[in-house]
């Protein structure tokens, strides 16, 4: 009975790495330690008010997504090639360069996360932060990271503590509808920086590149287009369940005790419904994995982009003399993301929401860029967006330039 | 421009966008890109596209009308100016900016996909021509406007200048290929692709996205690309066979070793699979057909069925005959492989014992009759172990009743204990 049991539960694991599609990927290494800072302090300080936003967020998510998988698919181009190719170098130069500062921000992020989560268990940063850089750069570099992303993935079902918390901190889901269908806002910098960071977090530039990369490599063919655009929805769907369990979570436990976040212990607090006593152990590892996960992605992401984009070689199977540019970007932010964190006296947790918002602004102009792509009928003939798909995306950029507009008014004045 | 006869050079950058004016200093528009005539080995400019202020449609000038050209000017002849809109290129015509520029081409010299920074362009005897691609940094600065402070910063810091890198046009292939043509430009110039070894091929191939790579996999001839097709990266292989319509792909597997074509085969779709053999001609059909059988991970799936045998009455003088016709690769070859009535496997000869003894003499009376050999149903590790223990160029494979069925070489005993070693 035992290995028919133990048999059954390896072909789930198998039939749930099998379906894995870069969509879902993507969206489980946007869960990222940026991701978990922000919803933690959504719940933490403003309670159930934000959850309304999670469903437009939902909404953009998948409608951007959706675009840069189509966009990948039908040109079979990266993203930075295509704006090469359309824009010329100039623009295309200037726009790598606004990504890879705010790549730069969030791999700092994951960094401020490595040393948070194992500050929990005093494990000094000055050990922790060039330890785990050292790692990453060697996970990919000796080409290793493919094996590994699978344990990474595995270990994102840790999010699933999220969900069980939620429910036994008894939220008041009255409150969560109430945010749902009566959604309130206003227009303090406070509440504005909260609101272009969840946007930021969620649907981050770097995962559009990310994403298309992902697709363009797995050389989807167009008949099979159908299946990433399942793939998309999930993954977005994953990623808002689990804003929506750390918020409320967050809100049900540390909101009620008036807990403001300032480190990662204070966040862990949210998890002792489930976990008790052992709640900071919990969050750690999660924290920990999800850190881990976007810090081998991410600065390999940043690289290729920009190389792809100016024209210089890249990838993990060159030599270092063969693509140079390559690896010295990629080390580069590695340990310059990696050294950041180590100047003495660093907030961790207001650094990995500021990371965040800085997101947040850039990806309405990424978003402006995609929708050019997406419309030019020699990119991709009869797959250009549809109209009432374009009227929606167009307007939805409009409202993130206001919004980012609004908060860096509010935040001068 | 005839009157013009010194030389001189200039970059497209340097001219794309400036303000065009005709003889009496009249603003006529902006450029914003040039038409060239393919088919000579440096191509001559024969329009300039200028774009007027407030209209969406560019138009064409004819080279002849042009009086002056350099990176401070652009003067027209005093003539009325011809609109010809809008600016559409045929076959062998190609649009600088627009073709050229920011896309990728294939340096067939280096045999490397390289992005095009800027045109290098040539003004001589009131010719314009393209002679250069740049593909270097310093294309990359004088596109941001930067070269003058980044050259006044490397000459303090260095002593040094950023040098440009620059490839001549006659070794370029340009790959950008427009969806609805799915064909490259440049048709003339494209032998210059099949000089580029197969391997070095197989690499630009996976460089490029897959639209280019169809174009260009489709512009070789069936021997290169079969060739081509037994380098290239799996993956990538099968895109491009799956893409290809029937009789030609089968064509292009039917020129491929069988044990390649088979891995191929093996996955693609059934009924894929199924059309292609079905078109090919009978012989090799039969072939792949019983490759196909054996199932993956054994002998009988990584052996190749070209080899030499001959019946064991045979004479040497016959073998060495034998070995001098065949056009299979040496490392199939460096064997000859003896089979009696029922075909089974009963002995084997080396090249050099031919070459050292021919004559009239039986190969039965020569031969190594202790032959060392695989059976199809062996798996890799036996493969590969038997490999290591005799250090053999390559080894016999039977079936259960000693039938000779075919011979793995070191090399695709490498292959498949080392997949790695294939991309």
């Amino acid at each position: 009975m035992g290995s028919i049991l133990s048999k059954s539960r390896w072909r789930w694991l198998i039939v749930f790495l099998a379906i894995l599609g870069p969509g879902i990927i993507t969206s489980n290494v946007d869960n990222d330690a940026g991701g978990i800072a922000v919803y933690s302090i959504a719940g933490a300080h403003f309670g159930y008010s934000f959850i309304w936003s999670l469903i437009p967020i939902f909404l953009v998510l998948i409608v951007i997504q959706e675009m840069s998988a189509r966009l990948g698919v039908v040109s079979g181009k990266g993203l930075s090639d295509l704006i090469r190719e359309k824009f010329g170098v100039r623009v295309t130069f200037y726009l790598l360069l606004a990504l890879v500062i705010t790549n730069f921000g969030n791999i700092i992020a994951e960094f401020a996360g490595i040393a948070s989560a194992l500050e929990i268990f005093d494990v000094s940063r000055f050990f922790s932060v060039p330890i785990g850089a050292i790692l990453v750069w060697l996970l990919v570099v000796k080409g290793t990271y493919k094996s590994v992303e699978k344990v990474f993935l595995v270990a994102c079902l840790f999010y699933i503590t999220y969900i069980i918390s939620g429910f036994m901190a008894k939220p008041d889901w009255n409150m969560v509808a109430q945010s749902v269908v009566n959604p309130k806002f206003d227009l303090t910098s406070g509440s504005l920086t909260m609101l272009v960071g969840l946007v930021g977090t969620t649907i981050a530039p770097w995962m559009q590149f990310y994403l298309q990369s992902a697709v363009v490599e797995k050389n989807i063919k167009l008949k099979e287009y159908k299946n990433s655009r399942v793939d998309v929805i999930m993954g977005s769907f994953i990623v808002n369940i689990v804003a929506f369990f750390i918020i409320v979570v967050c809100a049900a436990t540390l909101f009620k005790a008036g807990i403001k976040i300032e480190t990662a212990k204070d966040a862990a607090l949210a998890l002792a419904p489930l976990a008790g006593k052992y709640c900071s152990v919990l969050f750690a590892f999660g924290l920990l994995n999800a850190s881990l996960f976007a810090a081998s992605i991410l600065p390999l992401s940043t690289a290729f982009v920009v190389c792809e984009g100016m024209g210089w070689e890249n990838g993990v199977n060159k030599k270092f003399y063969e693509a140079p540019q390559f690896y010295l970007l990629y080390s580069l932010l590695i340990f310059a993301g990696a050294g950041f964190i180590l100047l003495p006296g660093l907030p961790l947790f207001p650094i990995m929401f500021v990371t965040q918002v800085l997101n947040g602004i850039l990806l309405p102009f990424i978003l402006i860029f995609i929708l050019i792509l997406i419309n030019d009928k020699k990119i991709m003939g009869e797959y250009v967006n549809k109209k009432g798909f374009n009227i929606f995306a167009w307007v939805v950029s409009g409202i993130l330039i206001m919004l980012s507009f609004l908060m860096l008014i509010s935040l001068l004045g | 421009m005839k009157e013009n006869s010194f030389k001189m050079f200039l970059f497209l950058s340097e001219i794309l966008g400036r303000r065009v004016i005709g003889s009496q200093g009249k603003l006529v528009g902006k450029m914003v890109d040039m038409k060239a005539r393919l088919g000579e080995l440096f191509p001559k400019i024969n329009f300039l596209c200028l774009k007027a202020k407030g209209e969406r449609n560019t138009f064409l000038i004819n080279w002849e009308d042009v009086q002056t050209i350099n990176e401070n000017i652009i003067k027209l002849k005093e003539k009325t100016i011809e609109k010809t809109s809008p600016v559409e290129t045929e076959e062998m015509e190609i649009l600088l900016a627009k073709e050229i520029l920011d896309k990728q081409v294939v340096d067939t010299l280096g045999a490397k996909v390289e992005r095009v920074n800027d045109v290098h362009l040539l003004l001589s005897e009131g010719e314009l021509r393209i002679v250069h691609v740049d593909i270097g940094l310093r294309g990359i600065l004088r596109r941001l406007k930067w070269t003058r402070w980044v050259d006044a910063v490397t000459n303090w810091l260095f002593a040094y200048q950023i040098r440009d890198k620059l490839i001549s046009v006659k070794h370029i292939q340009p790959v950008a290929s427009d969806p609805e043509r799915k064909t490259l430009k440049l048709t003339v110039i494209l032998r210059k692709l099949s000089e580029i070894h197969p391997s070095d091929l197989a690499d630009i191939l996976e460089e490029l996205d897959k639209h280019e790579r169809k174009a260009v996999f489709e512009s070789l001839d069936v021997e290169t690309a079969a060739e081509t097709l037994e380098e290239v990266n799996p993956k990538v292989g099968i895109s491009l066979i799956e893409s290809e319509a029937e009789p030609l792909a089968s064509d292009i597997l039917e020129e491929m070793a069988p044990d390649e074509a088979v891995d191929l085969l093996l996955s693609l779709p059934e009924e894929k699979k199924e059309k292609l053999i079905k078109e090919m001609d009978k012989g090799v059909r039969e072939k792949l057909r019983e490759l196909l059988k054996f199932s993956e991970g054994t002998a009988g799936s990584i052996m190749t069925v070209e080899y030499l045998s001959l019946s064991q009455d045979g004479t040497m003088t016959e073998a060495l005959e034998k070995f001098k016709n065949s056009t299979d690769p040496l490392e199939t070859t460096s064997y000859i492989y003896l089979t009696d009535e029922d075909e089974k496997l009963v002995g084997v000869s080396t090249l050099r014992q031919l070459v050292l003894n021919p004559s009239q003499k039986k190969l039965s009376e020569l031969m190594n009759k202790d032959v060392i050999k695989l059976n199809i149903n062996d798996d890799i590790d036996e493969v590969t172990d038997a490999f290591k223990k005799y250090k053999l160029m390559a080894l016999p494979v039977v079936d259960d009743e000693n039938h000779l069925k075919g011979i793995i070489t070191l090399r695709d005993a490498v292959d498949a204990a080392f997949p790695e070693f294939q991309d």
